[in-house]
C-alpha cells in the first residue's frame, strides 16, 4: 500500500547549482511553485498553485522541512486537503543531490502517502498488525481476481 | 457454505493465516472502519470484500504527482540550462 514516486534527472550542472534551486524561495517558484520555504529544519512553509476540486484540492501544498543535509539532501513533508484545515494526503518528498561526471544526478522520491482518513487507524498499530493487515488485503486483493479456489 | 467468488470469509481468512479467529475479525473491523472493505452477512458466514475506493483515490493522487514531478524536472532543466525563452 506504500507506493512511491521515484524520479533521476540529471543535470550538466554541479550540485551547488542545484541546490540553489531547490532551496531559494524566489528561484523554486520559477520552475516548481511559488512558495516560502527556508532551508531550516523544522520550518513550516507552503506552496501554492491553481485548485483543482476535482481533485479535492485548494491549491495549497503544507509542508514541513524534515531534513537537510547541505548540497546533498532535502526532504519535506508534503500534505494537501480541500480546504478549511481539512488534510485528505499526507506525503514526504525527498530530494538527494549527487555528484556525476561534473554534473549532478538529482534523485527525487515522492512517498509516505496516506490518505488521512485511514491514517489515524494505522499509526494506532504497531508493525505487526500492520504486517497483519497487508496479508490480509493482499489475500482479499487475489481472492477478487479470482485466483484463489476456495 | 455460499461462497461468492470474490469475497472470503472470516474462517477462511483465518484459515489461511497463522491467526486465531478474534485475530483476524479484530484486522478484519479496522479495515473495515478505514473503508478499505466492505462486510456481508451471508447466511452464518461473514463475507469480505476488498472495496476498490480507497486505493483509487491514493492512486489517482500518486499518478498526478507522477505527471507532475515529470514536467517540474523539464522546468528545471530548462532554467539551469537557458533553454527556456522567458
Amino acid at each position: 500500500m506504500n507506493k512511491s514516486i521515484n524520479h533521476q534527472f540529471f543535470f550538466p550542472n554541479p550540485p551547488k547549482a542545484v541546490w540553489e534551486y531547490l532551496t531559494n524561495s524566489e528561484l523554486m517558484d520559477l520552475w516548481l511553485m511559488k512558495n516560502d520555504f527556508q532551508p531550516i529544519v523544522g520550518h513550516e512553509f507552503q506552496f501554492r498553485t491553481g485548485p483543482k476540486p476535482d481533485y479535492n484540492f485548494d491549491g495549497i501544498v503544507y509542508c514541513k522541512v524534515l531534513e537537510i543535509v547541505p548540497f546533498e539532501k532535502l526532504s519535506y513533508s508534503w500534505k494537501l486537503g480541500p480546504g478549511d484545515g481539512i488534510i485528505n494526503i499526507d506525503s514526504v518528498v525527498k530530494w538527494e543531490l549527487k555528484s556525476k561526471n561534473e554534473g549532478t544526478e538529482l534523485v527525487l522520491e515522492h512517498s509516505d502517502f496516506a490518505i488521512m482518513e485511514n491514517l489515524l487507524i494505522f499509526n494506532s498499530m504497531n508493525e505487526g498488525w500492520v504486517k497483519n493487515v497487508h496479508k490480509i488485503i493482499d489475500r482479499l486483493n487475489a481472492a477478487s481476481h479470482g485466483t484463489i479456489n476456495t | 457454505m455460499l461462497l461468492s467468488k470474490d469475497s472470503l470469509t472470516i474462517n477462511n481468512l483465518a484459515e489461511n493465516f497463522d491467526m486465531s479467529r478474534p485475530a483476524v475479525s479484530k484486522h478484519i473491523k479496522i479495515l473495515y472502519t478505514a473503508g478499505f472493505i466492505a462486510i456481508e452477512d451471508i447466511g452464518r458466514e461473514r463475507h469480505c470484500t476488498l472495496k476498490q475506493d480507497g486505493f483509487n483515490e491514493l492512486q489517482k493522487w500518486i499518478s498526478y504527482f507522477d505527471e507532475f514531478w515529470t514536467s517540474k524536472l523539464k522546468r528545471l532543466d530548462a532554467l539551469l540550462n537557458n533553454k527556456l525563452v522567458n
